[in-house]
This record gives C-alpha cells, sequence and structure tokens, in this order.
C-alpha cells in the first residue's frame, strides 16, 4: 500500500474544517478534526479496494541483444493488464544504476481491462558487462488517486554492453599503411618478411633486378615469335601468421589512471590491434586471465572476431587476485604451437609486482615474438616536473622513482628478449598497433 | 524529466481464460498480507504471548505490590501505607482518601485529622497556613520547607538520625506509647522563638534535634513528622513505629489522608496557555502532526525494493607514488629524494646529449658544461656532490636540476627550432 500527494493534500485541507468549528468551541474543533480524518481515511480505503491490482499483469521486454558503451538504447516494456478493472499505474522498472536510466524511471500508464500499453525508456548505460534488470514495480492507484496498491513483480530482462572501442579512429591510417606493405601494392624488392606473391610482366619503372630470368625464359611471345616477354617475380609481405593477444585481468588491471582503468585502455588496444592484424589477414586469439582462463576467443577471423572479441570482454572485469603467469605459456600453446606473436597487456611497473612475468618471459620469447604492453602513468610524468616547494618536490622524486622503477622492468623485460610498448592510456592503443606493423614490415612476425 | 513515451496497442483477441494462448501472468515478488501474515506466524505468536504475559503480569503484581504513590492510602508496596489505613480502618476510624485541596479542606473544617504528604512540593504556603487554620489536629509528613514557614516558624529541617531513637523527651501520648523509633528518622530543630510558641519535640537524638515536632498552630494541634519511615507498610513494624503512626493519624473518628493530586499542581495563577488560545489551535497542531506522519509515509514509501549491482574494483594509480611521496617526507629524506631527481635528470640529459645511456657522471657533467657554457665544477656540484642542509635547500636543488635541463633543451633545440633559422 502506498499513499499519494493527493492524499497528504487533502488531509491538509482538513484545517478548513477544523478552524471554521474551532471558532465556535475547542470541543467542536477536535470533532471536526476526527470527523475530517474518518471522510479521509474512509476515501481513502475506499479507493484501494477499488483499485486494480498490480500483480494480475504480463509483461513482454524488446531489448536490443547488444549495445556499444556510451550508446543510447530503447528499453520497451509491454504492460498487458490481466485483470477486470482499468489499471492506472505507475511503473518502475528495476534496471541496474549502471544501466543508465534516462529521467526519473516512474512511467505512468492507463491500462483499461485486458489490453497492453507499451514504455519506452531510454538507458545510457555507464558501465560495460552485461546490464540487468529482474523487476517491475507496479503502483496501481484507485480511481480518486488518494491510495494506491503496489507490488514488485519478476520482469528479467539483459542488455550487453560491449566495450566502446574508441580506438578505432586510428584505424584507417594503419590501414593505409597497412596497405602499402600489403600485396595490394606488391613490392619489387624481395626483403625480410616478404613471401612470393606472383610473377607478372614487366611494366616499365620495373626494378631490372627483379626480372625472373628463368620465368622469362618460359614466356614466348605469341605475337612475336622467338621474343620472349620479360616477367618480373613480385612479393609481399607474409600473411597467416598468428597474432595471440593475453590481456590480464589481475589486481593490477583494476588500478585507475587518467580516468581509465588499465583493463580498459587494454582492451581498447587490443580491439585496434585486433582489426587491424585481421585486415592483413593474419590470424588472432584473445586471452584473458589472471589465476584462471577468463576468456577466449579462439579461431575467429574477419568482422566476427571483432563481434566475438567485444563480447567476451563485456564480461569480464578486474579481480584482486595476483596474476598467475606460469599460466600463460600453456594457454599459448593451447592456442597455437607455430610461432606468433604474443601481446601481452599487463602493467609492468615495478619489478616486486613483476617478478612472475620476468621469470616466465624466457619459456615465451624461446618460442615466440613478445611484447609486452603496458599503460604509462601521465600523472607521473606531470608530476616529475613539479619542483615549485618541499612537497611537490617530494613528491616529484617519488614519481621519478615510480618511471625508474618502471624503465627497469622495461630493461629486464628486453634482456630476456621481449619488447616493450609504454604509453599513456589514449596512445597506448595506436603505439601497439604501430609496432605490429613494424614488425610486420621487418618480418619478425 | 521527459516523460518516457507510451503507446498504446490494439487490444489482443478476447480470449477465453483457460486459451492455452493467453500471456502467463508475471510472477509477484512480494508477498501478498496473507502470505506475510503466514510466514511470520510464529513471530506473530510469540509477541502475542509475549503481550499476553506482560499484561498478566502486570495485572497480578499490579493487585500484589503494584507501583502506586509514597504513602499511598491503597498501595500495598513497601512504600505504600495501606497497612496503617487498613489498621485504623479496623479500629472504627473513617479514613478518607483525599487528592484535592478542597476536599482536604472540607474535611478540616468539619473536624476531621488532616493528614498531608506533599511529595512534589505543589502545595503554596498559602494552603499550608489555610489547613492549620481550620484543622483541629494536622499530620504534615516530611514537610518541606515552605510548610515550615507557614505552619512553624522556628522550625527548622535538621538532617536524618544515624540510628534508631529512644529518647522520647516529651509527654505527647502516642509518643510515649511509641517509646522508640526505627531508624530512618528526619530531624527538626526547634529554636528558641519557636519552643516559647509553645512548640516542642518528641525523640530526640544526639544533637538537640527531634524526629516529631508538635505543637499548638493558629487553629489545632499540628504535628510534624520529618520522615515517612514511621508510615511505611516495609517500615511500620520496626520499633515504636506502628503506636506512633495510630497514634498520630488515629485521634479523631475520622481521618483524611491528603496527597495532593494533579489538579493542585496547575493551580497556578497565571492562566493557561490552552485558556489564552483560540479553540482550534489544538486540532490544528494535531492535524500538523498527521500531516508530517502522511507525508511522511508518502514520501518514505519505497518504490519496490533496492536494486543491487555488483561493482567492479578500481583503484586509483597514483596511490603508490602519492605514499612513497607522504614516507620521504615524513623521514625527510632530503638526499634520497634528491638523488632520485638526479638520476631522472642524468637520463634525460644523456638522452639529450646523445649520450650512451650508461654514461659515467663525471663525463656526463663536462658535457652539459660544455653545451650550456656554465661552470664544469657547479654542475658537478649540482649532478652530484651538493648534500641539502634543509628543506629549502633541497627545493633549491630541485629547481637549479629542472633548470639545467630546461638549458641543456634550449641549447640544442635553436639547430631545428623555427627561432634560429636563417
Amino acid at each position: 500500500m502506498a499513499l499519494t500527494g493527493r492524499f497528504v493534500l487533502l488531509v491538509a485541507l482538513g484545517v478548513v474544517p477544523v478552524v471554521i468549528a474551532g471558532l465556535t468551541g475547542a470541543p467542536e474543533a477536535w470533532l471536526a478534526l476526527v470527523g475530517w480524518l474518518f471522510v479521509v481515511v474512509g476515501a481513502g480505503a475506499v479507493d484501494l479496494s477499488i483499485a486494480a491490482s498490480p500483480r494480475r499483469v504480463a509483461f513482454a521486454r524488446e531489448l536490443p541483444e547488444r549495445v556499444r558503451l556510451g550508446e543510447p538504447v530503447a528499453s520497451v516494456l509491454v504492460v498487458q493488464n490481466l485483470g477486470g478493472r482499468t489499471m492506472r499505474a505507475t511503473v518502475r522498472d528495476g534496471w541496474e544504476p549502471s544501466a543508465g536510466v534516462d529521467g526519473a524511471n516512474r512511467t505512468r500508464l492507463v491500462i483499461p481491462p485486458a489490453e497492453r500499453r507499451r514504455m519506452t525508456l531510454r538507458l545510457v548505460p555507464v558501465r560495460r558487462g552485461d546490464r540487468r534488470t529482474a523487476q517491475v514495480t507496479i503502483r496501481s492507484a484507485g480511481p480518486l488517486g488518494l491510495w494506491a496498491r503496489q507490488a514488485t513483480l519478476a520482469a528479467p530482462g539483459r542488455v550487453r554492453v560491449l566495450p566502446p572501442f574508441h580506438s578505432r579512429v586510428h584505424l584507417p591510417s594503419r590501414l593505409t599503411r597497412l596497405r602499402e606493405l600489403d600485396g595490394r601494392t606488391p613490392l619489387l624488392i624481395r626483403g625480410q618478411g616478404t613471401e612470393f606473391d606472383s610473377i607478372r610482366e614487366y611494366v616499365r619503372g620495373d626494378d631490372v633486378r627483379s626480372i625472373d630470368w628463368r620465368a622469362t625464359a618460359r614466356h614466348i611471345d605469341p605475337e612475336v615469335p622467338g621474343n620472349a616477354r620479360l616477367m618480373v617475380r613480385t612479393w609481399r609481405p607474409e600473411r597467416d601468421r598468428r597474432i595471440v593477444i593475453v590481456a590480464d585481468t589481475s589486481r593490477t588491471a583494476a588500478a585507475r589512471i587518467a580516468d581509465e582503468p588499465r583493463l580498459d585502455t587494454a582492451y581498447e588496444a587490443s580491439l585496434l590491434l585486433a582489426a587491424l592484424a585481421t585486415h592483413a589477414g593474419d590470424r588472432v586469439d584473445f586471452l584473458a586471465t589472471d589465476r584462471r582462463l577468463r576468456g577466449r576467443v579462439h579461431g575467429a577471423t574477419g568482422p566476427d572476431l571483432l563481434a566475438r572479441m567485444v563480447d567476451t570482454m563485456a564480461g569480464i572485469d578486474a579481480e584482486l587476485l595476483e596474476a598467475d603467469w606460469s599460466l600463460v605459456p600453456g594457454l599459448v600453446r593451447q592456442v597455437t604451437s607455430r610461432r606468433a606473436l604474443v601481446v601481452l597487456l599487463t602493467a609492468a611497473d615495478s619489478p616486486g609486482s613483476s617478478r612472475g612475468l620476468l621469470s616466465m618471459l624466457p619459456q615465451l620469447t624461446s618460442r615466440h615474438t613478445v611484447v609486452v604492453a603496458s599503460v604509462a602513468d601521465p600523472a607521473l610524468i606531470e608530476a616529475g616536473r613539479q619542483h615549485d616547494d618541499l612537497e611537490a618536490v617530494y613528491r616529484a622524486a617519488a614519481a621519478q622513482r615510480g618511471l625508474d622503477d618502471g624503465e627497469r622492468v622495461a630493461a629486464a623485460i628486453r634482456r630476456l628478449g621481449g619488447q616493450t610498448v609504454s604509453a599513456s592510456p589514449p596512445e597506448l592503443p595506436p603505439a601497439l598497433a604501430d609496432r605490429y606493423l613494424d614488425l610486420k614490415a621487418s618480418g619478425q612476425l | 524529466m521527459s516523460p518516457p513515451a507510451t503507446t498504446s496497442l490494439e487490444a489482443p483477441p478476447p480470449t477465453a481464460p483457460d486459451d492455452p494462448a493467453a500471456p502467463a501472468g508475471a510472477t509477484a515478488l512480494t508477498p501478498t498480507i496473507r502470505a506475510t501474515l503466514r510466514r511470520r506466524r510464529i513471530w506473530i505468536v510469540f509477541a502475542a504471548l509475549v503481550a499476553l504475559g506482560v499484561l498478566a503480569i502486570n495485572l497480578i503484581g499490579g493487585t500484589a505490590r503494584g507501583g502506586g504513590p509514597l504513602l499511598g492510602s491503597d498501595n500495598a508496596a513497601p512504600g505504600g501505607a495501606k497497612a496503617l489505613v487498613e489498621v485504623l480502618r479496623g479500629h472504627g476510624v473513617d479514613v478518607t482518601p483525599v487528592d484535592s485541596y478542597d476536599l482536604a479542606l472540607d474535611a478540616a473544617k468539619s473536624g476531621s485529622t488532616v493528614l498531608v504528604y506533599d511529595e512534589l512540593g505543589v502545595l503554596t504556603a498559602d494552603r499550608y497556613s489555610k489547613l492549620g487554620l481550620y484543622a483541629d489536629r494536622l499530620v504534615v509528613v516530611a514537610p518541606d520547607f515552605v510548610a515550615l514557614e507557614a505552619l512553624a516558624p522556628g522550625v527548622r529541617l535538621a538532617g536524618f538520625a544515624s540510628g534508631p531513637l529512644d529518647d522520647v523527651a516529651c509527654d505527647v501520648p502516642a509518643a510515649r506509647r511509641a517509646g522508640s523509633l526505627s531508624d530512618g528518622q528526619g530531624l527538626l530543630r526547634v529554636d528558641d522563638d519557636a519552643a516559647a510558641d509553645g512548640w516542642r519535640g518528641c525523640f530526640r537524638d544526639e544533637g538537640d534535634a527531634f524526629a516529631v515536632v508538635t505543637g499548638e498552630g493558629r487553629g489545632g494541634e499540628i504535628t510534624l513528622v520529618p520522615a515517612t519511615t514511621s508510615f511505611e507498610n516495609g517500615r511500620i513494624t520496626e520499633h515504636g513505629n506502628a503506636a506512633l503512626a495510630i497514634g498520630l493519624t488515629g485521634a479523631s473518628e475520622r481521618l483524611a489522608w491528603y496527597l495532593p493530586g494533579p489538579t493542585d499542581a496547575a493551580a497556578g495563577e497565571a492562566p493557561t496557555i490552552a485558556e489564552l488560545t483560540p479553540g482550534w489551535v489544538s486540532p490544528v497542531l494535531a492535524l500538523a502532526v498527521i500531516l508530517t506522519i502522511a507525508a511522511g509515509v508518502w514520501r518514505g514509501r519505497r518504490f519496490g525494493p533496492l536494486v543491487a549491482e555488483n561493482l567492479p574494483v578500481q583503484v586509483p594509480a597514483g596511490e603508490t607514488s602519492e605514499g612513497r611521496a607522504r614516507l620521504y617526507a615524513r623521514n625527510t629524506a632530503r638526499l634520497h629524494a634528491l638523488d632520485q631527481l638526479r638520476i631522472g635528470s642524468i637520463g634525460r640529459l644523456a638522452q639529450a646529449l646523445r649520450l650512451p645511456r650508461a654514461v659515467d657522471v663525471a663525463s656526463l657533467a663536462e658535457a652539459v658544461a660544455a653545451s650550456t657554457g656554465r661552470d664544469p665544477v657547479a654542475v658537478r656540484q649540482l649532478l652530484v656532490d651538493a648534500q641539502p642542509v634543509g628543506d629549502a635547500d633541497l627545493v633549491r636543488l630541485a629547481g637549479e636540476l629542472g633548470d639545467l635541463e630546461a638549458d641543456v633543451r634550449a641549447r640544442l633545440a635553436p639547430e631545428t627550432g623555427p627561432g634560429r633559422r636563417p
């Protein structure tokens, strides 16, 4: 049961009869007060007794399966009145706060018996993952709108909010660079990281050193007997390399740098790299792990890859666990037995917390090319430049110490045969993509 | 708030109740009132039993020993006076409990003995004087200052006796019969003027104070007993308490047992607030209270249960660095902090000057001095040797390090910078 503002107003109006009666005497005023309360409560009770039951309803939901973080989504709820009375309902859909219901989430519906009404809420989710609603609360007021019946009913719903992939703005420029490397602009120079593409006829401007004389001898010009056509070899960058992206979801990934958790930056970088690599014809696998395998995308290509990656990422959040790096070589071996590019997205910022990573790294570098990508904290660099007062100096010293630690870990990684990429959150995805392109161009995949 | 859009759908085709295509109603999560009652049945029964028990204990205990006022004529508790009253009635004394001053005054005028016990001190001096004027025999139990001033000026309160009293010291018949009194008696002192007026004390203690004082007031005999001990159910049987109490109160056929009641308390001279305000004010105040409760229920009623959400853990990354900075500051690790800054500066300077990472500091200092034109000794001093002697010194050195870096960069930059281009 619930009261409405109208009922409270009605109670307040009782001051008029009480004052009027009070002009004749106190007992009359008391009598007027009691009488008024009887009238008001009676009206409320009558109103309540003829309100429609909020329990006799059926729901249907219309929800999109997925939505990208930051984009609005329309949540449609169809309420059907199964009772025999007209329902004057106020409806609250029990979305999680992170689902970001726009407005007050109080929808007024008037539903005649056996009819349906559709209500639409605009959601702007503020957090990725599965945003759920479990219940709908209906407050059904009587025709006078004094008292209302209230019930909460089960009406589960779910929207999967995908990572935003802001870094896709960097994709076109990287694809252009890729195309320059790729077979669509065939290379005439054999270099590292290239494989034989085709033999085609010489056109003016080709490097004479790339003429394949044996092929030329086999290609007799049919129009001019005795003359051979000059054939040249073309090359293209290697394709069908394996790339394994390992995202660390342990406690270090929970750290919030420049208002973005490390894990989200890692997701952005993974998505950009995956999009680029799948365009380049490489095969990408994604693993998320801390002390156990949290998510895995294996054997997907093209647009399906990105869709499955964002779907996998959506539900994974950082946990306060120390990462177990000894798992990673085994996981990588399950994905591929061939040489691969292994990208570890983690935090390599202090020797203490990176010990596990460093002890595991030789197992990977002996078989694979390893890139350790980590987020650098721009606040540290900024703090290192401030020398205004004593507090700032101490802070600068501490920041410098932090940067040195990170540098020391990076040096250790390089000594163990890995490569490092470190950049601030907005710059890490393009930096990682550039490193991939460099590796591809130099044939180190 | 933008009102969410609502649109009407066409009604579904009318369906018979047993039509399998009829939509299944949603499951209600809120239990019905009946279900709640059924689920909480045990607790409701338990609460009812507890309530019944409390009621029963109150009923039984109320008759047995109930709270009641001190020296209440029908109060059977240790502090009451039912024992004395019943004994007096058994001896044919007509005891009338009185709780208003007017009735007490009427009784006094009709010749009753009047016992006054004003526990809360509500009677005024005026009223005591009037009682003393009309009553033939007045017993004042535990008189306060006002009562003494009005009835027996010159008799003063004098604390409490330290033990039983057996020095009767007077010829009042009741006191003679009593012989001794239990401990717990209050004391009064009679000064010379009062003694001259005929006030005399009984049951003297070691000092010159008495547990009972009698005298002739303006109207009749007045007895002052400064403690309730002799009249209480719990103590009346000790020593001669009973003899004294019966002797003082049972001297005439009728006794008015006057304990001032609520009507006496509010007998102020000023009109009350209720008399000054119009009749509707109190009901309107009551309405305001009801309105507040109703508004509270209106706004406070929750619109369905709270929705719980599991939030991911997030840690501000700067905490480690901040903590380390505070640690340096607390330990005043000036040299350590400065060395950290120097390590950073040396690395950046080596990078700027295109020197190897592992260059030794001496040659770096020379290179820096050469590129900036500074004194090599001063540069070396800044980069390695200088020790900060105080906080100000540390800040100065840190600032100089920063200046040095900026200087080196400025010297190296112009070759490519736009400013110097010919």
